[in-house]
């Protein structure tokens, strides 16, 4: 699903879209939340409604760790990286975790 | 405030505001300490009335010293928080209330900072406990020895947050010492004390405000109440001028830089952990008596006088010719709020701000120029006028680019002055060093220089040895003269590289044309054309500074608000910002602590949480998995090391926290459920207070209903009282929850909780002197103080004006005069050395140079010794003789010296007690303090 896709299915399914769009958080940009969205919507149908708050955190995981440069336990980053599978970023920023900066120092 | 570097600007540029705490000391007789009575009057000259304790600045150095070794359990940090409390409570003395207030939970604003603190703090304890037994191993393998690793559990800071057991445990520590001081400490007798604990919402240093805040806005406050607090962080200064009393001191631990830190493994000072030897410990003392006191003294304490930097204030801010009459009330208030431009703990600082750089000097002058156009304040009460502040931030916006260009300038030239500093330091030796006895040493060191021996033999000897070198190396080569195997240059160059620090990346560039567009893309990961992303940064900082100024002045506007970025937009993004603040929601409630915990806690820390509660923060099918990552990056934003960057955490979705907690909520203990509740502040007070009875009878008629303080019981402070199902009642025993301290058996101290006074929604506290305030004498030196021809200024030191200045009558010269003479052998290599100066010129005349002080005329009665004359050497000068201008000339460094550092002042008291003196003696003056001659000065001959 490329970025138009993503655009196409969101007017084939009003109600999904309705449902996403209040997700954006304030911190986010345009461009953070377009991929994130796909990450989202990529993954919908697997959760139910109950348990969309689930996907949600999944989606940020991703997006903290892409974005943001965080990194969490091994099982979670594959999780992750397989939802995420076919999404494509471009030009995603680079980061140095703390980790990496303390070894770099010793 | 997290800016370390305000306090320090601060006190340098407003010197006089610092004066040194008077601490009496308990003495010991035959062994039994006799503790000091509080109860006489205040040894700094000055009495307070109330004194504040910011908790938090008192927990952290008890329970976790970086200067001496851990205290080993609980127990032992109860007792050292007790023992810091007691000793700030001798130096201040309050009279009419003692308000100790925790931390209990924060404002949202609050939490981005304090998360990212946790996360660091278990992250750097994991590394430093890993550090020790990496190099313990090593060093015993080396045959090392190390004091055996006492089995403790690491002290995790993280739980000194609300919520956790320590904290309640502290709590209740905090109550037994209330009640055993009350008991049996004379000065602790007439107090209220109040307590607000970590059960209590709010920081703590704004829990002390809001309550100053309430009081003042009631009629039976006294306007002349003398506050003191205690807390270390910079923004206790902002706050304390925000109360606007006429008397307001700050007291905090004095900071002495580079002070020795004992190694972590084996406990010795002078190295750190990577470089313990584990060598056995040399003996302190000659029966190691020192064992365990380190080679520096005692903390000391300052106190801090707002009054004073409310002088200097009056001073740099006013302004001539306004189109209305000034305000220093007003203009101290937007004062304060420009320095949030700078720093503070809720919103990060614009880039092109920085304290170092002057940055308040710079607004402070945009300042004036604002008001001179827009005809007004920036804030009133706490409320901002937005349009005014665009102004301000645009001006800093035009110069935002040569800031930066400077700032790269500044930064590369001290670069390279560092960096030629250290090839002289290492490359330069002098051509020749002394040796043997003559090789120099350092100050200070134990044993002192030795006199010296037979020099003519030494200095042959070195003769003797310059000369083989020279014929050695005939060339002179410099390498051969530093001894050793030389190696050639090319190899000392790339040696010197190497040990050069890596350069932190800098790929935003702020000195380069197009560093708006890199900031923001780097930093934001947004494009520099997405004017919608930018604008809402800067609304958000907008909110952010509304909020702040808000929470100073009027208390927590919203709980709920925070600022939502990592970063700050730039100065000159501040356009047409009128609009983007209306008003913050309404009755926004505080978190609970076990959710507060949740929001800072990593997951390494959430052993203080219930099991299913820590799940949460580690299971990967939790609803709220992305709150706590394992690491986290850093951006070192310029900066060189880790922990000054800044920590790019995720910020936390309050809505989903809720959700998943609700899940959980079942599962906590009802001690759980009372470690989570809202507690209330509460007040103790002894048997001998008038209010005392009041509260027995409340009790004994067992009021459910609040009952108000009636105010001429107690100093005239108002709030309203509810019964404590928990309370210390008279005649009950109140057991100790430190098993080293006993019960208190005879216990007649009584608590109740105690509610601030309350006001309507939206009722406005002024902020302005009251009337009735009586403003101190001032201190400062008036400006025409030479055109007013009033003589000589006299400095203040203290917070007395009429201090009775100390002075030696002849009697006491006479004893100074024989004892010196008595300890003053010629023993050491300068005891032969004529003392600097010109004041020796008059006696050069009459003793030969060689000799200008004999034994025989140092017991005379013609005057001090010339040990005790030899420190002062410039304060003499006669007025009548040319010798004026020079002192003129001294007491204006003296001026400089003054607003440099508090150093200056014992010289000058010094001084003023030698004029004094000869005063006194003006018969004999001409001979004790001679002319210096017009010229010549320092020739012998």
């Amino acid at each position: 699903m490329a970025g138009g896709d993503v655009e196409d299915f969101l007017k084939q399914n009003r109600d999904s879209a309705d449902l996403v769009e209040k997700f954006q958080s304030i911190s986010e940009s345009e461009k953070q939340w377009k991929f994130r969205r796909e990450f989202i919507l990529r993954n919908l149908s697997e959760f139910q409604d109950t348990n969309i708050d689930h996907l949600l955190s999944l989606s940020m995981v991703w997006a903290n760790h892409v974005f943001l440069g965080c990194r969490y336990s091994q099982d979670l980053m594959e999780k992750v990286k397989e939802m995420a599978e076919d999404i494509e970023v471009e030009d995603a920023p680079v980061f140095k975790t703390r980790d990496e900066i303390m070894k770099q120092r010793s | 405030m997290g800016v370390p570097a305000f306090f320090r600007w601060l006190s340098r540029k407003y010197a006089s505001i610092i004066v040194h705490c008077l601490e009496e000391k308990a003495k010991e007789c035959n062994g039994v300490r006799v503790p000091v009575d509080t109860s006489k009057p205040n040894p700094n000259e000055v009495e307070f009335d109330n004194l504040y304790l910011d908790m938090n600045g008192i927990i952290h150095p008890c329970t976790h010293p970086e200067d001496k070794a851990a205290p080993k359990n609980e127990d032992e940090m109860m007792v050292a928080i007790f023992e810091y409390i007691d000793r700030l409570y001798n130096i201040v003395r309050p009279r009419k209330v003692l308000y100790m207030a925790i931390d209990g939970v924060a404002p949202r604003a609050k939490m981005n900072q304090q998360r990212s603190r946790r996360f660091r703090a278990s992250k750097e304890g994991v590394e430093l406990t890993e550090e020790k037994s990496r190099i313990r191993e090593e060093v015993l393998q080396r045959g090392g020895y190390l004091p055996p690793d006492e089995v403790k559990e690491r002290f995790d800071s993280n739980c000194i947050t609300p919520g956790t057991e320590f904290m309640e445990n502290l709590a209740k520590c905090l109550r037994y010492y209330v009640a055993e001081r009350q008991n049996n400490d004379p000065g602790w007798k007439n107090i209220t004390v109040i307590l607000s604990d970590a059960s209590v919402p709010g920081e703590g240093e704004h829990k002390i405000m809001d309550y100053i805040r309430r009081q003042r806005a009631q009629p039976n406050h006294d306007p002349n109440t003398h506050h003191c607090l205690c807390g270390a962080d910079a923004d206790l200064i902002m706050l304390g001028l925000a109360t606007h009393e006429p008397n307001f001191t700050i007291i905090r631990e004095e900071f002495k830089p580079n002070k020795p830190r004992p190694c972590g493994l084996c406990g010795q000072v002078g190295h750190e952990i990577k470089d313990c030897q584990g060598i056995a410990r040399e003996k302190q003392g000659e029966h190691d008596q020192f064992a365990d006191s380190l080679p520096c003294s005692e903390q000391e304490f300052i106190f801090i006088r707002i009054a004073v930097l409310r002088e200097y204030l009056e001073r740099e801010l006013t302004m001539a010719s306004l189109p209305f009459p000034f305000d220093i009330e007003r203009s101290v208030d937007d004062w304060v709020f420009m320095c949030f431009f700078v720093g503070n703990d809720f919103l990060p600082h614009l880039p092109s701000l920085e304290i170092r750089e002057g940055a308040i000097d710079r607004l402070v002058g945009i300042y004036k120029d604002v008001v001179h156009k827009t005809g007004g304040y920036l804030t009133e009460s706490g409320f901002v006028n937005l349009e005014r502040v665009e102004l301000i931030m645009q001006a800093v916006g035009v110069a935002e680019d040569n800031i930066f260009k400077k700032r790269k300038e500044d930064d590369a030239s001290f670069k390279r002055r560092m960096k030629e500093k250290k090839k002289r330091m290492k490359a330069d030796k002098p051509a020749f060093l002394p040796s043997g006895q003559f090789a120099p040493q350092a100050l200070g060191r134990r044993g002192g220089p030795q006199p010296v021996d037979n020099p003519r033999h030494a200095a042959f000897n070195m003769r003797m040895h310059g000369r083989d070198q020279q014929n050695m190396t005939p060339t002179g080569s410099r390498d051969a003269s530093d001894g050793g195997p030389s190696p050639s240059g090319g190899v000392k160059r790339k040696a010197q590289d190497s040990d050069s620090e890596p350069e932190p990346e800098d790929n935003i560039r702020l000195w380069e044309e197009g560093w708006k567009q890199r900031y923001y893309k780097n930093k934001f990961d947004v494009d520099a054309s997405d004017e919608k992303f930018r604008r809402k940064v800067v609304k958000s900082y907008v909110e952010g500074l509304c909020w702040v100024l808000r929470y100073y002045y009027q208390g927590c506007a919203s709980w709920k608000w925070y600022f939502p970025f990592h970063y700050a937009p730039f100065a000159s993004d501040f356009k047409d910002i009128k609009g983007m603040f209306t008003e913050f929601e309404l009755g926004t409630k505080p978190f609970k602590p076990l959710e507060q915990l949740m929001s800072v806690f990593p997951a390494a820390s959430g052993n203080f949480l219930p099991v299913s509660w820590q799940k949460l923060m580690t299971d990967p099918n939790s609803s709220i998995i992305d709150f706590y990552p394992d690491d986290f990056a850093i951006d070192l934003n310029g900066k060189k090391y880790a922990w000054q960057g800044v920590a790019l955490l995720p910020f936390v979705d309050e809505r989903r926290l809720r959700a998943a907690l609700e899940e959980v909520y079942p599962d906590l203990s009802p001690d759980e459920i009372k470690r989570n509740s809202l507690g209330s502040d509460l007040l103790f007070i002894g048997k001998h207070h008038p209010l005392c009875d009041f509260i027995r009878e409340l009790y004994r008629v067992n009021s459910t209903e609040s009952v108000d303080i009636p105010p001429e019981l107690c100093h005239g402070i108002k709030g309203a009282l509810d019964l404590d199902e928990n309370a210390i009642l008279p005649d009950k025993i109140v057991k100790s929850p430190v098993p080293m301290l006993k019960d208190i058996t005879h216990n007649s101290v009584i608590s109740i909780k105690f509610k601030d006074p309350q006001f309507q929604e939206g009722f406005v506290f002024k902020a302005v002197l009251l009337p009735g305030a009586k403003l101190p004498p001032k201190v400062l030196k008036p400006g025409d103080w030479e055109r007013s021809g009033r003589g000589s200024w006299r400095p203040q030191l203290g917070f007395n004006p009429h201090r009775q200045q100390v002075h030696l009558d002849q009697s006491a010269f006479r004893a100074l005069g024989h004892n010196m003479s008595r300890d003053r052998q010629r023993d050491g290599v300068y005891s032969s050395a004529p003392p600097p100066g010109a004041y020796n010129q008059g006696r050069g005349g009459q003793l030969p140079p060689s000799l200008p002080y004999s034994r025989q005329q140092q017991g005379s009665l013609l005057g001090p010794s010339p040990g005790y004359n030899q420190q002062y050497p410039r304060s003499y000068g006669n007025v009548s003789s040319s010798g004026w201008n020079q002192m003129q000339s001294h007491g204006s460094a003296y001026q400089q010296s003054q607003q440099r550092g508090p150093g200056g002042g014992n010289y000058h008291q010094r001084y003023e007690e030698r004029r004094d003196h000869r005063g006194r003696q003006g018969d004999n003056s001409g001979r004790k303090y001679p002319l210096p001659p017009t010229s010549g000065r320092y020739t012998w001959n």
